[in-house]
């Protein structure tokens, strides 16, 4: 065999210098964007009306084996904790029984956001041309597939070890009964996965993650702890440190048609949109879950919005995409608003309705309900009467035949769903700035809460045809629709859900709801 | 006490906090069903670790079969198309969430396979540069054959690999979508293996290239990779039905040509030529191909081809998609041949009867491993010949 003037080239070096070579990550990472080549059918299954640039590169550059071997290590950490001294120390059965319950709905919601943002990336890797970007949202797509393994994780661990089990256990098939569900596949679901590609990652990473994953996934951590509860900021700062990937996957969407001439005409009015679509729901939803799931208190609600969603996002975040020409939404005046007594609203609402949940509510205490006037005046006024109202008729006592819903009847305070957010709402006793809208197209009615979401609506009512829970329940008794849901504990007749997290209070079974006889009624039809 | 609590205190480790929320807790627990997901049917005798965390976190609506939700979606594409739908596929089935990858791998399981992978592979270049192994390589093999054809042919694994985003999209499964994002991942692994070894490899070797310049000229306009740069193309951007494309790529195209490639040109032929590297990435690539196998042919034939209600229409159907991709893949595999005649001859390694051989390996595999399990028949001798007939 010839030696060719290579090979001995190879020899003498060697002679020279016998130090072990290898290959970093970064030495085959920058020959990524040269991976793909043109052809004439190459392009996205998915039509956006952006141009994505056929060089945008990616901030955080990884190949699949670094990928995997960072993961790893965080997943030593992570799952080293949760399995060894967190148990060691009993730690689920150290957590306040309300952010027990709160933990149901948190980990299991945000799973639903994790599990859409698969299929949400893998549209972005489609709709990418440039390798790197596609390598970026790659990356993003198994990230997803590790928070949503993550947060099962912590269904999983309190279901185990915990001390109250139902809920946590059956989420996946019992959380579509009640009324906080089909909003929150609005925002984490199908606002993620259903629309121009772009829409969508403006939905994801611009909005979703660059915005609410810090109040959702960071501060949330400080109100577990408070509550005793070490395997939620254990799971979800973990989670987190991918985030960080994700934001730079959204900003770099942003860069890859930033000098694309439909950006200049679309790209604010659909941060707008997918600001209203986002904020409308997390934010009196993480409000409620924050507030009136915990008993140990961080701060109010409207101080860490304000501190993540107004100046950290709404300020610095779209300041540095300003560039890009982009402008902080229209919408977040009235999303300020929202913070002070959305929240409020809501968890009257969800509480009224609490036999349809797959968690425990529970109503202000006199300590909770103190702190709630300090920290919003006129808050006793507004709620805290009507909460000792339904006390003193008995809600928390199965013996009542008192459900909330009925003081909402009696004072003729009809509750609607909001047909863009499918977030209920009570114009007529409410604080926040909900108002009542109803419009009429193929024979159907729709009601909306507020002027954004109307003229989604409006210009595209297609896309937003979906029933609301009091539509599919029409006629029916509440106790048929929670059997159906499979809302019982395994003894067959206790409700998973109930009005209290009393330990000694009596726990509600099906015949107590059955006794009431509680029909559901589409509000709509009364117009 | 204020329920305020600020500067950091923790609850489980603050003797007030603690002492309070103590006081709260249950007696006894409020529940004594543990299990989560206790109401899932499981693919063995009990609900394994990879299923209490993947299944049924597909929030799909019921009248997707296997779906728990129920109504319609919350927000359509522009124009009113579904979110998700049966529609997206020509496929029945009576369970989309029924498929399991058979390693029960969830993402903590495959990332740590990997890590291992790349740590191990760390440590073994080292070991080849320090011991000098680049010395026994052929030089034709090394500079054309690695530096141009496997370079080439990192391009089919990245095509292929681009082909799984609108898998992960549209598929109506939930361990499904994350088998499938995994096996997306293995094959750009595979991509970037084998441009790490031509990087490798012009470290060790001064002027070998390492720019991916000629292989993407081999692979866009070469011939020997003409007829599978073009099923790649059809099967990454011609083809909509995400089953198709995961059956056209892991149950057509990869086990043929794929394994033809990988098996009995790089790892079988490279130690013939002095190369012990190539058959280090390529054993890697192998893996993933076993494993790969094992999530499809757990789709296509436990789920698909045995479903109770649409096995029959499904199996029909596969074999349909089998007469379309089978005859391009035999193209590829045709065009291929053309690289025999471009290294030196190996009596008993690289003639006509040793690639027949290899052929026959290839083929007999696919017959027995995707053919026979839906009743697809063919005649392996028919086309080996029809391969063959590529030789120069």
């Amino acid at each position: 065999m010839a030696i060719s003037a290579a090979t001995k080239a190879a020899t003498d070096a060697l002679a020279v210098n016998r130090a072990p070579v290898s290959v970093g990550a970064q030495e085959v990472h920058r020959w990524m964007q040269s991976f793909t080549w043109d052809f004439e059918k190459n392009r996205t299954k998915y039509s956006t009306k952006y141009k994505m640039a056929n060089d945008t590169k990616e901030q955080f550059k990884l190949i699949a084996k670094e990928y995997a071997r960072m993961e790893s290590v965080k997943d030593e950490r992570q799952f080293g904790s949760l399995q060894d001294v967190l148990t060691r120390v009993d730690a689920a059965n150290r957590v306040h029984p309300k952010w027990n319950e709160s933990m149901k709905v948190i980990s299991n919601f945000l799973e639903v956001g994790e599990y859409n943002a698969i299929a949400a990336t893998g549209m972005l890797w489609d709709s990418a041309t440039a390798p790197e970007q596609k390598n970026g949202y790659l990356g993003q797509v198994l990230d997803e597939i590790r928070h949503t393994n993550q947060c099962g994780y912590i269904n999983y661990y309190f279901a185990k070890q915990g001390q109250d089990a139902a809920g946590h256990n059956d989420a996946r098939r019992t959380r579509a009964i009640g009324p906080l569900w089909k909003g929150m596949k609005r925002v984490f679901s199908d606002g993620f996965i259903s629309g121009d590609a772009v829409e969508c990652s403006i939905n994801l990473q611009l909005v979703g993650e660059a915005c609410f994953t810090n109040p959702l996934i960071v501060a949330v951590t400080e109100w577990a702890s408070a509550n005793g509860d070490e395997m939620t900021p254990t799971v979800f700062l973990s989670i987190e440190t991918d985030e960080l990937r994700h934001m730079a996957n959204g900003y770099q969407t942003v860069v890859s048609i930033a000098n694309d001439a439909a950006a200049s005409k679309y790209l604010n009015t659909d941060l707008n949109n997918a600001f209203w679509t986002q904020q409308k729901y997390f934010t009196p939803v993480l409000g409620m879950m924050f507030e009136y799931g915990s008993h140990f208190k961080v701060e109010p609600w409207v101080k860490t919005w304000n501190r993540w969603v107004y100046e950290d996002w709404g300020g610095i975040w779209i300041g540095r995409l300003g560039k890009y020409g982009v402008q902080s939404p229209a919408s977040l005046r009235d999303a300020k608003k929202d913070a002070y007594w959305a929240h409020h609203d809501l968890f009257m609402i969800a509480y009224a309705l609490w036999p349809t949940g797959f968690f425990r509510l529970s109503l202000p205490t006199a300590e909770e309900a103190e702190w709630y006037e300090a920290n919003y005046p006129g808050w006793y006024d507004m709620y805290g009467k009507v909460y000792d109202e339904w006390r003193a008729r008995g809600c928390e006592d199965p013996n009542s035949g008192f459900l909330p819903l009925q003081w909402f009847i009696e004072n003729n305070h009809p509750i609607y769903i909001d047909r863009v957010s499918q977030v209920p709402f009570c114009p007529s006793y409410c604080k926040g700035a909900s108002s009542l809208r109803v419009l009429e197209f193929n024979g159907k009615k729709h009601s909306f809460s507020d002027q954004w979401g109307e003229r989604m609506w409006l210009s595209e009512p297609e896309r937003y045809e979906c029933q609301n829970i009091f539509e599919q329940y029409e006629g029916r008794e509440l106790s048929d629709v929670i059997a159906e849901g499979h809302g019982l504990r395994s003894d067959g007749k206790t409700l998973i859900s109930q009005p209290h997290t009393n330990k000694n209070g009596k726990l509600w079974t099906l015949d107590d709801i059955k006794k009431i006889n509680c029909v559901f009624n589409d509000p709509l039809k009364a117009l | 006490m204020s329920i305020e609590v600020s500067g950091g205190r923790r609850g489980l480790t603050d003797p007030v906090l603690s002492a309070e929320i103590m006081a709260a807790i249950p007696d006894q627990p409020l529940e004594t069903q543990r299990k989560m997901n206790y109401f899932m049917t499981p693919r063995g005798k009990r609900i394994n670790e990879y299923e209490v965390l993947c299944c049924y976190t597909q929030p799909t609506p019921d009248w997707i079969p296997g779906g728990l939700d129920w109504g319609d979606w919350t927000q359509k594409f522009h124009g009113g198309r579904p979110s998700w739908s049966n529609e997206s596929t020509e496929m029945r089935c009576s369970d989309w969430l029924k498929h399991r990858d058979p390693a029960f791998r969830w993402h903590a399981l495959y990332v740590k396979d990997k890590a291992e992978e790349w740590r191990y592979t760390d440590r073994f270049l080292k070991a080849y540069s320090a011991d000098g192994h680049v010395r026994s390589m052929d030089p034709v093999w090394r500079d054309e054959v690695l530096g141009d054809y496997l370079g080439a042919f990192g391009f089919s694994e990245y095509g292929l690999f681009n082909s799984h985003s609108s898998v992960v999209r549209d598929c109506l499964g939930d361990t499904l979508r994350m088998s499938s994002a995994m096996i997306g991942l293995d094959k750009v692994d595979n991509a970037q293996m084998i441009q790490m070894e031509r990087t490798f490899l012009a470290k060790l070797v001064p002027g070998f290239p390492e720019s991916t310049d000629i292989p993407k000229n081999e692979w866009t306009k070469g011939a020997i990779f003409k007829g599978s740069r073009e099923v790649v193309q059809q099967i990454w951007q011609e083809t909509y039905d995400w089953n198709e494309i995961l059956f056209s790529g892991h149950m057509v195209y990869d086990p043929l040509f794929g394994q033809f490639v990988r098996r009995e040109f790089f790892a079988r032929l490279s130690s013939y030529y002095g190369d012990s590297l190539t058959p280090f990435f390529i054993n890697q690539m192998q893996l993933y191909f076993s494993q790969t196998k094992g999530i499809t042919t757990d789709m296509f034939h436990t789920c698909l081809a045995a479903d109770e209600q649409f096995g029959a229409y499904n199996t029909r159907l596969m074999h349909a998609w089998a007469d379309k991709w089978l005859p391009r893949t035999l193209t590829a595999l045709k065009d291929f041949m053309g690289i025999f005649s471009k290294i030196p001859e190996i009596k008993g390694v690289s003639d006509k009867p040793a690639i027949e051989a290899a052929l026959h390996r290839v083929f007999d595999d696919w017959k027995h491993d995707f053919a026979d399990p839906i009743g697809y028949q063919v005649n392996t001798a028919v086309l080996i010949k029809t391969v063959l007939s590529g030789l120069k």
